[in-house]
């Protein structure tokens, strides 16, 4: 198990890392979470051409999207999406009921406006293992109430 | 009474709904003194090499459990004459409560009183839900 508590204690470092070394004018326009998700990006890109070396093509956007949430998300965080919900037109919504990367920050709404923060690098995971699977997206991520929380992914059609 | 005193500051902090109450601090120090004496004592006039050191210390009325980790956090728990050693359970405070919520937790500087709820609630129900605990005592 100490891989885990490794990449969660070296997440939280980078983030607050991140926070450390940006100027003021930075902290609130939000460039550090841009960062984070870009860092997040091309750690996805990698990890999914890792994960996908000996799967078959993938059907369709739809069978890409439950591939993200079963196979990917458990070799992650060693757990499946809890809920996947689509409106068949581009918009995927994946819910965790409980985030691996928020169960030990708070149970409810204490610490609630640092949680985007450590979401966002998960939202690059997202998007870099999309855009190298043919996918070119835009992620957000909202949390209401921790540890769970809600990836919505929105699919640009060129 | 349950407190985590981190070593070596002088001034030890605690998770207690006494946070804002002055008086409280001068009873960190005094325990945190007494601690640590107790400790340095035990090992001078321990006749064999100790294995745990000291363990507890009990009165007419209470008894004190301690608890060290090799890192220097000391967990500390007072409860009646009729409680057993307890070294187990002031281990898994430590590991299963301080080191999964507070050390995990990013937003909680460590050194510093713990303000997460979730370690305070996870922490009520732990020790709520141990055997010698007693809903009289509140």
């Amino acid at each position: 198990m100490a891989d885990e508590a490794l990449f969660l204690l070296l997440h939280n470092e980078m983030v607050t890392g991140v926070y450390k070394s940006a100027d003021q004018g930075e902290v609130e326009n939000g460039r550090c979470i841009t960062k984070l998700e870009n860092m997040g990006f091309r750690v996805g890109q990698g990890l999914i051409e890792r994960f996908t070396k000996d799967t078959a093509r993938f059907k369709d956007e739809l069978d890409i999207m439950k591939f993200i949430c079963k196979d990917f998300w458990t070799t992650i965080f060693k757990k499946q999406i809890d809920n996947l919900r689509t409106n068949h037109q581009g918009i995927y919504v994946l819910q965790d009921n409980k985030f691996r990367l928020l169960t030990q920050m708070s149970a409810g709404k204490q610490y609630l406006d640092h949680a985007p923060k450590y979401l966002a690098f998960t939202c690059g995971l997202i998007r870099g293992g999309l855009s190298n699977l043919g996918i070119k997206s835009i992620v957000t991520a909202e949390v209401s109430a921790m540890p769970a929380c809600k990836f919505q992914v929105m699919i640009q059609k060129i | 009474m349950i407190g985590a005193l981190p070593s070596p500051p002088p001034l030890p902090r605690f998770s207690g709904t006494h946070a804002h109450n002055p008086g409280v601090f001068l009873e960190y120090k005094l325990m945190y003194g007494m601690l640590f004496s107790i400790r340095s004592f035990v090992s001078k006039m321990s006749p064999v090499d100790m294995k745990d050191g000291f363990l507890a210390f009990q009165t007419s009325r209470y008894k004190l459990h301690y608890y060290e980790t090799p890192t220097g956090v000391k967990v500390v728990m007072n409860t009646d004459l009729g409680v057993g050693p307890i070294r187990d359970v002031l281990h898994h405070i430590y590991s299963g409560l301080y080191v999964e919520l507070v050390v995990k937790n990013p937003l909680c500087p460590l050194g510093q009183t713990v303000q997460s709820e979730l370690f305070r609630s996870r922490l009520d129900a732990y020790i709520r839900s141990l055997p010698f605990f007693s809903a009289r005592a509140g």
